[in-house]
């Protein structure tokens, strides 16, 4: 599973199941934190559409953590004040890198999570959906 | 002109301070900043677009210290946001990755897609609700699952998530004004002080940031007959949008989280050269800002296009826009007219005097 998409369902949904599987790295191997969590921010730069050029509309907060676990270094970066989900999302990274046996069952766990986001985003688009205006012609 | 530097103040601002912190509480009232989160989204979206830091947490926070002022709110998270190391940068985000909520057009009736209410005080009577007054924690857990429990269509038809843009429309017929893409790295106001001309990067930053009141006044101005850009609003989206940062030396992207964003696309006529020939077409006029502030994207686009195309008239003239419209700059300079000016004063006093006694001498000759 590609690196956006796992942080993206551990971010949105899967805030426990981080924390689990962080927890798992912590028990069995050595985590050298590099850069303990910290607040800093993100410049936003969004493509506006009349001109199709570029420009920044402003900062998020976000949190960042720093970890390397053998010869890996992983990034933990997370909106909001959010130190141990940042921490776990690092080592979680710093894993995959360096290709822990761990990883491999993790697979089922992010599916799991991806089935997860995608029910809670149908949902929404459902109920989204019947505020689509259908529009009637009046009979005069 | 001389400043002269005078002490005696401390004790009086001192109580001062304590009369202030007293307000907060003397109704003997709390309010959590989880609560302000949960239930004044549009104060806090209204802040965080002009302090242009994207943080509920702390915009609520914000909101609990100022008592609700919205000038001391954004204060608070500008002086904030400056205490805070800029650690990236995201990639390129495109509204068109937009996971949509609410969507309309006032230009077309069908758009692909369809025109999307979502949720919007626009189809509200603006009637005092006097029910909330007595309405308790229970009766809003009720609200919530009554909502919840609604029955929805099973599956779901339009793809919220990549919708469509309206302007496709005029670009499909050649009616747009369009322009290649851009990805020249932008300016940033923050970094670099503001000189004219102005770029274009540095104008959308400055508006979209601006004091809401501001620009919206501005905008209504420039349609009143300040300005030429009368707009057709071609498209109004609201949703999440995700951001992507892109870490050095690595390939793959990091997903960080998505924030609320309005989008507006307005339509305004202009003669655009083809092959030689002067042919009417469409301008985008953008307005784009943090959280759902959709009058204040809409006045935007006004501005946005009006200052792309300088006239005589002040909503056209970039100085007097982007000098004027920001929060922290026009009601820090106003506010800071309740400071001591005694020399200043007095100096004019001084002269008014002397002025007076040599016309009461002259007459008096």
């Amino acid at each position: 599973m590609k690196r956006p998409l796992r942080t993206k369902l551990l971010i949105e949904v899967g805030h426990n199941e981080a924390i689990e599987m962080a927890n798992e790295i912590i028990k069995n191997y050595e985590v050298q934190e590099i850069q303990p969590p910290r607040q800093g921010l993100t410049m936003i730069k969004l493509r506006e559409s009349a001109k199709n050029s570029l420009f920044y509309i402003g900062e998020v907060l976000v949190t960042e953590t720093k970890v390397k676990i053998g010869n890996s270094f992983g990034t933990g970066i997370v909106m909001e004040e959010n130190n141990t989900l940042s921490k776990a999302l690092a080592i979680i990274d710093a894993a995959y890198k360096e290709k822990l046996p761990e990883t491999e069952k993790w697979f089922y766990v992010l599916k799991k999570l991806e089935l997860k986001l995608q029910n809670e985003m149908e949902k929404v688009k459902c109920s989204i959906e019947r505020t689509k205006v259908h529009f009637d012609t009046m009979k005069v | 002109m001389g400043y002269v530097a005078v002490t005696g103040g401390k004790e009086a601002i001192e109580a001062s301070l304590q009369h202030l912190f007293y307000e907060r509480v003397k109704h003997g009232k709390w309010l959590s900043v989880e609560t302000i989160k949960g239930t004044m989204r549009g104060f806090i979206d209204h802040i965080m677009s002009e302090s242009s830091l994207y943080s509920e947490d702390l915009a609520a926070l914000a909101m609990k210290q100022s008592e609700g002022n919205v000038e001391e709110a954004v204060f608070l998270l500008r002086a904030h946001r400056s205490t805070l190391p800029r650690l990236y940068y995201s990639t390129i985000t495109d509204p068109r990755d937009m996971f949509v909520h609410r969507r309309i057009s006032a230009s077309f009736k069908e758009i692909p897609g369809g025109q999307i209410l979502g949720s919007s005080h626009d189809y509200l009577h603006r009637l005092l609700d006097f029910s909330l007054i007595e309405e308790t924690e229970e009766d809003v857990w009720q609200k919530k699952l009554d909502f919840e429990a609604i029955e929805v269509p099973e599956g779901s038809s339009i793809p919220l998530e990549k919708l469509p843009k309206v302007m496709d429309y005029l670009r499909a017929e050649g009616l747009l004004n369009d322009f290649p893409v851009n990805d020249e790295e932008p300016d940033d106001v923050t970094k670099m002080s503001l000189t004219f001309p102005s770029s274009r990067s540095e104008r959308l930053q400055i508006l979209t940031r601006g004091q809401t009141g501001g620009i919206v006044s501005l905008g209504y101005a420039g349609l009143r007959g300040y300005g030429s850009s009368h707009p057709n609003v071609g498209e109004v989206r609201v949703g999440e949008q995700p951001i992507h940062i892109q870490l050095d030396g690595e390939e793959e992207e990091y997903y960080i989280g998505s924030i609320k964003l309005t989008e507006v696309e307005s339509f305004i006529p202009a003669n655009v050269s083809e092959n030689g020939k002067e042919v009417l077409a469409f301008d985008i006029g953008y307005g784009a800002c943090f959280g759902q502030n959709e009058t204040k994207a809409i006045a935007m686009s006004i501005l946005d296009h009006a200052l792309e195309n300088p006239e005589d008239t002040p909503i056209h003239d970039e100085e007097f826009v982007l000098l004027h419209v920001d929060t922290i700059e026009s009601t820090g300079f106003i506010s800071h007219l309740k400071l001591p000016h005694y020399v200043t004063f007095q100096s004019k006093l001084e002269q008014m005097r002397k002025i007076k006694e040599e016309s009461g001498a002259s007459v008096n000759e």
